[in-house]
């Protein structure tokens, strides 16, 4: 019971958060002459959580929910990432540009190479924590050497990343159809495409997997070990931890090292995994997007489990509501947009909450 | 070389408008990361109410030009406000709320220009087309051997931009409120006990920075890009972010720091131009600006004169 209380406490500003945001996007639908229902009923429908009216062959709710799987797995990693970094107090918005970084390197190093499954897929998975992972400690080197704000420099980089892969996609990599780069080969592809499981054709993402041993992983980094400590002390006052003989320096380049490293399997449970080609000069808002999720989920990696699946929905969903109720699919991400807007207030909300009990219960001792 | 010097202009001077923003903003002691979105928003309404009125001039007609310029300076500075109710209202992290203000106006942007191009166009758009604004040669100065080239071709915002920013110095650094405002950001308790009330002030400075974004952001979109679309997001708001912390948070070494942007940026189109590369080359010149940014900050940030309050809550009751 007391534990079950201690998780309400928890959940409870994030719930109202989204309630909040699920009303106001609510008005937003109904104003624009579509029924708020339908629309949130189609976003579940679009993501296999409701049935659907009917289904092409080979197709069932269990094919879209697999597909949505595929597709919430890299958020997974990216709200991870997130959630790495501000635990020592800092913000990683450079997760989109080191997912690309990773998916690129990857895509050419094992994508393009005549490579078995067996080697194929694990030396993936390593090409991804490599990369992104030296990506975040430049990051973060820079920060601890030179003090350049974390969000500056993770910022040009991402411009950086952005057209230099395009430069080389479009220079030796492309496919003259797609206008994209060329499709990975299968035996790199975490993702198992088309394969027919009895009577039905779906998408296995083999990344899920991986993406729940870390959630446990990160968790048990964040709160169980040393290295997790020195992190939380840094992020609260990065002065009070030198005070107390943590080596602030070390601490910022490792969080931005692991934040990094994980938002390099997002790139690659997402790029060799989700689409299997890479488009040329853009740069996903999945990295973005991610601030979000991790922010609705307490910066908890269990939380962000949840956020991770309700945020994706909205984006996943998005195209059967605009089919099945008629609604913009560009209203997702301002639904998106008004989540993070409440959860940014949510210090506040639960510095209220607080304020009220008190209030109630010295109004209590007066009588 | 004219080119260069003429092309790195109309990129320097929005960008610079847009950093001013930014620099009244952080000096009142608010982090503003915000410039990105308010810049978009801005764009977006200005860009809207000159194809509302368009029908009503002539094609070449440079009053809707000057109707955007003037509605993007409101829609900034109104945007603005939704990061100053999350900063000072509900004492939000001042750099979660700067991203979720840029989300938002991405993503509003992207859904209202899609919505008003069906609901008062009946058009299935996601852009609203805009011209590209007439240049004009100011007659003698021009003939004036290389420095001509900064008289020749010139945006008429790029002489509205120099006249605001002239003015935004004048009030930064010579008027009472200017000083106010820079003591909000260095010590505001300072202020406060002065009688001055810091809420106020810091209000004061983020609409500012908004309307300042704003105006920038409708210069980009009627030089470079010529329509007002999601493409007016490619960061030119972290740019000026990237110029003012560059700059030391300085109006004046600030513009220097946006004339290198932008002439890097446009030296490196004429270089792939005059050397005949393909295309794709393009992609990378386009990091010029970027790494230049990083490159110059390595060398830069350790003497860092960010005011001494920034990012911090203001709480009266704190000492």
């Amino acid at each position: 019971m007391k534990q079950f209380k201690k998780i309400f406490q928890a959940v409870k500003v994030p719930l109202l958060a989204i309630l909040c945001s699920l009303i106001v996007g609510g008005i937003i639908i109904a104003i624009t002459g579509s029924n708020p229902f339908r629309a949130y009923y189609a976003l579940l429908q679009g993501s296999g959580l409701a049935p659907k009216g009917s289904y092409a062959g080979h197709k069932s709710m269990l094919t879209d929910f697999m597909s949505y799987v595929n597709y919430f797995t890299p958020m997974i990693f990216a709200a991870l990432a997130v959630a790495v970094a501000l635990r020592a107090g800092l913000f990683n918005i450079g997760v989109s540009g080191q997912m690309l970084a990773a998916g690129f390197t990857a895509s050419v190093i094992v994508g393009y190479s005549e490579l078995n499954a067996v080697i194929a897929k694990p030396l993936v998975i390593v090409i991804g924590i490599v990369v992104g992972g030296l990506a975040g400690a430049l990051i973060g080197f820079l920060k601890y050497k030179f003090n350049i704000n974390e969000v500056v420099s993770s910022i040009m980089l991402n411009y950086i990343f952005q057209y230099v892969v395009s430069f080389f996609i479009n220079t030796y990599f492309v496919d003259p159809v797609s206008r994209q780069s060329k499709e990975i080969s299968k035996a790199s592809r975490l993702t198992l495409m088309d394969t027919m499981v009895g009577d039905l054709k779906m998408d296995i993402p083999l990344g899920i997997i991986l993406a729940l041993l870390t959630v446990y992983l990160v968790w048990f980094l964040l709160e169980k070990t040393k290295l997790g400590y020195e992190l939380k002390a840094v992020g609260f006052s990065r002065s009070a931890a030198k005070y107390a003989g943590i080596r602030v320096g070390k601490s910022m380049v490792l969080s931005m090292t692991v934040s990094g490293a994980l938002a390099g399997l997002a790139g690659v449970t997402y790029y060799l995994g989700y689409v299997g080609s890479i488009q040329p000069k853009v740069l996903i808002s999945t990295g973005f997007d991610a601030i979000a999720v991790s922010l609705l989920g307490n910066n908890n990696p269990f939380g962000i489990v949840f956020s991770t699946m309700l945020i994706t929905m909205i984006g996943k969903g998005g195209t059967y509501m605009k089919s099945a109720a008629g609604v913009d699919a560009e209203i997702a991400s301002v639904i998106t947009g008004i989540i993070l807007l409440f959860s940014a207030c949510n210090v506040y909300i639960k510095w209220k909450m607080e304020a009220k009990k008190r209030e109630n219960t010295s109004a209590k001792e007066e009588k | 070389m004219d080119i260069i010097i003429i092309d790195g202009l109309s990129f320097a001077l929005p960008l610079f408008i847009m950093a001013i923003g930014g620099i009244y903003c952080e000096k009142s002691g608010v982090t503003m990361l915000a410039v990105e979105g308010l810049q978009g928003f801005g764009a977006f309404v200005g860009a809207f109410l000159a194809v509302l009125v368009a029908g009503n001039f002539a094609g070449d007609s440079p009053i809707p030009f000057y109707i955007a310029m003037i509605f993007a300076v409101i829609g900034g500075g109104f945007f603005a406000l939704l990061h100053a109710l999350l900063c000072l209202k509900f004492k939000a992290n001042q750099v979660i709320s700067g991203v979720v203000v840029n989300i938002m106006a991405m993503a509003l942007t992207a859904y209202l220009t899609k919505a008003l191009n069906r609901v008062l166009f009946g058009a299935t758009s996601d852009k609203f087309v805009l011209t590209v604004s007439a240049r004009i040669t100011i007659p003698v100065l021009s003939k004036i051997p290389v420095l001509g080239a900064v008289f020749t071709n010139v945006y008429p915002f790029e002489i509205v931009i120099v006249l605001v920013a002239f003015l935004a110095w004048f009030v930064m650094y010579k008027t009472r409120f200017g000083m106010h405002l820079r003591a909000c950001g260095d010590n505001p308790h300072a202020v406060d006990a002065a009688g001055r009330n810091v809420t106020k002030i810091r209000l004061a400075a983020i609409v500012i920075c908004g309307a300042l974004s704003g105006l920038g952001g409708i210069c980009f979109a009627y030089s470079i890009s010529a329509n007002f679309s999601s493409s007016i997001y490619v960061g030119y708001g972290y740019l000026a972010i990237a110029a003012l912390i560059f700059g030391n948070w300085r109006i004046m070494p600030t513009l220097f720091a946006c004339l290198l942007f932008g002439f890097a940026r446009s030296g490196g189109y004429r270089l792939v131009q005059v050397l005949q590369m393909p295309s794709s080359y393009q992609d990378l010149v386009m990091i010029l600006p970027y790494v230049l940014t990083l490159l110059l900050l390595v060398f830069f940030s350790k003497q860092n004169g960010a005011p001494k309050a920034l990012g911090v809550i203001y709480d009266k009751g704190a000492r």
